[in-house]
């Protein structure tokens, strides 16, 4: 279980104290990993280094105390989610020629990595990326409604119509894996 | 690898599925603990850069000769999250810029400035050689002088011009001599009359005979012919066309009206103030 963060050191990070960067980084990247891996990033933990490393020298501006931390944190984790996308739109994937694994149908990165989350990845992926985007934030970044409505620029209102939206789909996609399972 | 769920954690998705109404639905519940399992225990081991920005602090990662992370600085500018992430990254906080990063401000002054010097020495350009030709060439300067004085012509001479358009009042009277032109009221006044008669000359026809009802819209100046001529204590009913021409002279003659404004009859003196215009 990750850590939690105290005021004291979330006040020792806000003024520039390495104390208090190494407990913010403690406390945080756990759920930036997971947020990384659950969107299906292929090198999760590379990512998640460097929106610390973007993060940390900014910490003296960042207001709010916890929750403003947390959805500074998570702002700058979606834009360089956003950029790892178009990134990857942009670049060939490059691989050697392996005939045993030229079977027409192998598996993404993305699929491989959200397979390792076990039942859950093909789950996910039945919805769309909004609705992902959101449960992903409200269950694994642990964030409120006006959080995440901050964080991918929606009002509250949306944000709850995806949830919404978003456990209905996997609920009747749950069901439906239950029944072809039994 | 992933750690066990945290009760705050649990609170929320009990949260959600209370709000989404689905409270009741187990498996969903399952599958949402299993998303909620994907948060890791530890922290990942920091790299190189990340582990000496956590022992040294932000003094040591601002300073100017310090070593900036490489492959952080273009993501720093490339970032263009769709949501107001990047206002909240981007605004400058006073560090120095990488030397990956480019400052684009020299680059638009470069811009302006070079926009500048085009266009003034496009305009210069022009102007050289509108002068040159009018130089070298006479009839140039002639047409130049043409066509400046076909532009300004106008205006001199169109005040005068307008001038003489207006008639004064006072010259509307001496133009109609009294015997040489017809009236106003003469030859054009045959159709209006007739109008003007048909209604009184239907009405007479209603209290005088039946067969006059027939010919009277055919022929209006036959009623003046006949020798009905509407009585002055008539007259009133009919301005119901005030303005046309000829209408006081009921019988078509002229004698009714005088010809000239200035010069009114005594014959008829009951007649004529009875008309609204005249």
């Amino acid at each position: 279980m990750a850590q939690q963060l105290s005021d004291d050191e979330l006040s020792a990070a806000l003024a520039g104290d390495p104390s208090g960067f190494s407990a913010v980084y403690a406390a945080i990247s756990p759920a930036v990993l997971g947020y990384f891996r659950a969107r299906g990033v292929d090198d999760a933990e590379a990512l998640t280094q460097d929106v610390f490393v973007d993060v940390l020298p900014k910490l003296a501006s960042v207001t709010g105390g916890h929750a403003g931390l947390r959805t500074f944190i998570f702002s700058v984790a979606h834009a360089r989610l956003v950029d790892y996308r178009r990134r990857a739109e942009r670049t060939p994937y490059l691989a050697e020629y392996d005939p045993l694994n030229d079977a027409r149908s192998s598996a993404s990165a993305e699929d491989e990595v959200l397979g390792s989350l076990g039942g859950i990845s093909d789950t996910l992926a039945g919805l769309n990326e909004e609705q992902r985007e959101v449960l992903v934030l409200r269950i694994v970044a642990d964030l409120s409604i006006e959080q995440v409505a901050g964080i991918m620029d929606k009002t509250p209102g949306a944000i709850k119509q995806l949830q919404r939206r978003g456990l209905s789909a996997l609920r009747e996609l749950v069901t439906e894996k239950d029944h072809a399972a039994s | 690898m992933t750690g066990t769920r945290d009760p705050q954690q649990h609170g929320s998705i009990q949260a959600m599925l209370s709000d989404s109404g689905l409270e009741s639905a187990a498996e969903l519940r399952s599958a949402l603990e299993q998303l909620g399992a994907v948060v890791p225990d530890q922290a990942p081991a920091p790299r190189a850069d990340l582990a000496a920005l956590l022992a040294g602090g932000v003094a040591a990662s601002t300073m100017p000769g310090a070593t900036a992370p490489a492959r952080v600085a273009p993501q720093t500018v490339d970032s263009g999250a769709p949501s107001g992430v990047a206002e909240d990254v981007e605004p400058g906080t006073g560090e120095a810029e990488p030397n990956a990063v480019v400052s684009l401000e020299d680059r638009r002054r470069g811009r302006k400035r070079r926009l500048a010097i085009v266009g003034g020495a496009v305009i210069g350009a022009m102007s050289l050689g509108a002068g040159a030709v009018a130089a070298s060439s006479e009839d140039f300067r002639h047409s130049v002088s043409r066509t400046v004085g076909v532009m300004f012509q106008p205006a001199g001479h169109a005040g005068p011009a307008t001038e003489h358009v207006q008639p004064s009042p006072t010259d509307v009277p001496a133009i109609p001599a009294p015997g040489a032109t017809p009236a106003p009221n003469g030859t054009p006044s045959v159709p209006p009359a007739g109008t003007a008669t048909s209604s009184t000359a239907s009405r007479d026809a209603s209290s005088d005979g039946k067969t006059r009802a027939t010919t009277a819209p055919t022929g209006p100046p036959a009623v003046g012919r006949d020798g009905i001529l509407p009585t002055p204590s008539q007259r009133p009913v009919t301005p119901g066309i005030p303005g046309a021409p000829g209408q006081g002279n009921g019988n078509g003659n002229g004698k009714d009206l005088p010809r000239t404004p200035g010069n009114v009859t005594p014959s008829l003196p009951g007649v004529v103030p009875n008309f609204p215009d005249r």
